[in-house]
């Protein structure tokens, strides 16, 4: 069930694996996931345009993805994170449509395996 | 008692970061978790005894990881609780900056358990060494002193059972050894204040003193029929008695000790505690500054000891008439200088001898 989940959103299940031990401890992970702030705070930090705290939260949400071996999400977040990191707020705005793009459908897949 | 060391402190404000190194470490330590810096500077000031490794992460709100780290600089901790950096990503400023700082490693998400384990048992490890063995030296320093005023009660012990050996086989108790120390001592502090151009410093004042008690050692050679007679000496007695000084120096060369300080004191003092600045002393014949000064302090304190004390020979003298004594050059010649620091320390003297009965 995790392992298809890991699928579906293009993740890697081995490392997940490797870092979480077992489904249980990924599906509490997939939870904590649920419950992290850092997306809406990147979403409102971009709406009024401060660079700054959107780099906070893209980071966040970069590690945090990262952690959770969401390998092409991350990838998504890494990008929009190192716009925001040298400034080019113009540059993170045009990434960020694929960056939410990809998050909605990471909620929805998660909710269905909870 | 020191609680035992065997806490992790995990400050990261993201709360999966914390939970997947929490999943790590929680069967194998007690577990703290800051979500921000000001939180961990709080939890670091309350419990920094008890914690073993501090996992900082770099962007945190309140206060960032470097300012968590400078804290504990301020705090001395830095040299307890290693700290191990987590970042996101390697960038060369923020590693150097961490480093200069004084974190122990810098891991970087997304983690790897088998390496974070490794890395963090490493340097727990190191850090647990480096303590005991601070805290070893710290010990090993305090019995370090410890030890060196044991050896110096020895010391003292045994100089002072050593110089007590000759009285007591004449039948004395010892006293006039632990007085020629009392008088030694007060002498050779007014010469250090009154001649400061000798340079003598207290350490050597102590060695010189202790010295003192060693004076008459080679006494142990004089035979009982001379040593303990009554009534005067012959001719050949008195030369027999006077090679005390010779004696004494003799079994103190077996002992020789070259360089050493407390050996030259005891060796000059055993032969030239007779010696008048005159000439006319023994065993030598040694004039004015060719006695050492430490022998003509104990030369000038023996005799005025021996004038106030009754002895098995004489009956005890007043301490005026002593002191009269010495200066008329009843019992010898001694150099101005001597005589000067003698009265000099007259008050001083007088008041720690005992009256003559």
């Amino acid at each position: 069930m995790i392992k298809q989940l890991y699928e579906n959103i293009k993740g890697n299940y081995d490392e997940a694996i490797t870092r979480m031990r077992d489904d249980e401890r990924i599906k509490k992970y997939l939870n904590f996931f649920l419950m992290d702030e850092s997306y809406k705070q990147l979403e409102s930090a971009l709406d009024s345009k401060n660079c700054e705290e959107a780099f906070k939260a893209a980071h966040t949400l970069k590690g945090v993805s990262q952690n959770m071996a969401f390998t092409d999400f991350a990838e998504s977040v890494v990008n929009i994170t190192e716009e925001l990191r040298a400034g080019n707020l113009e540059e993170a705005l045009k990434i960020f449509p694929e960056v939410s793009e990809k998050y909605k459908f990471l909620i929805d897949e998660i909710n269905k395996v909870m | 008692m020191e609680k035992e060391r065997n806490t992790l402190l995990i400050a990261d404000d993201v709360l999966i970061n914390r939970e997947m190194l929490k999943d790590i470490f929680e069967d194998e330590y007690d577990i703290l978790e800051a979500s921000n810096g000001q939180e961990a500077i709080k939890i670091l000031d309350e419990k920094k005894d008890e914690i073993v490794l501090l996992f900082l992460d770099l962007i945190m709100p309140e206060k960032t990881g470097l300012d968590v780290m400078v804290h504990m600089s301020l705090h001395g901790m830095m040299e307890t609780i290693p700290v191990i950096m987590i970042t996101g990503e390697a960038t060369v400023e923020s590693d150097v900056r961490a480093y200069e700082l004084g974190a122990s490693d810098i891991i970087y998400k997304p983690f790897e358990p088998a390496v974070v384990i490794r890395r963090a048992k490493n340097i727990i490890e190191l850090f647990r060494h480096r303590i005991s063995i601070e805290k070893e030296l710290a010990l090993k320093t305090e019995q370090l002193r410890e030890n060196q005023k044991k050896l110096e009660q020895s010391n003292d012990f045994l100089i002072n059972a050593l110089s007590s050996v000759v009285e007591f086989r004449s039948l004395e108790s010892g006293e006039h050894v632990q007085r020629v120390k009392k008088f030694t001592k007060i002498l050779l502090k007014y010469w250090q204040a009154l001649y400061p151009e000798y340079g003598f410093t207290d350490a050597q004042i102590e060695l010189m003193t202790n010295a003192s008690a060693l004076h008459d050692i080679g006494k142990i050679a004089i035979p009982d029929s001379i040593l303990m007679k009554p009534g005067k000496l012959t001719d050949e007695e008195y030369a027999e008695m006077k090679k005390h000084t010779i004696y004494g120096c003799q079994l103190l060369e077996n002992f020789k000790q070259e360089e050493n300080e407390f050996y030259r004191y005891c060796y000059d003092i055993c032969r030239y505690h007779h010696e008048r600045a005159n000439g006319k002393g023994y065993p030598d014949g040694l004039v004015e500054d060719e006695i050492p000064v430490w022998a003509q302090v104990v030369s000038i304190v023996d005799v005025y000891d021996a004038l106030v004390s009754k002895r098995v020979y004489k009956d005890s003298f007043s301490i005026d008439d002593a002191i009269k004594m010495i200066h008329n050059g009843e019992c010898g010649i001694f150099s101005q200088k001597l005589l000067e620091c003698f009265d000099a320390a007259r008050d001083e003297l007088i008041a720690n001898t005992d009256k003559p009965e």
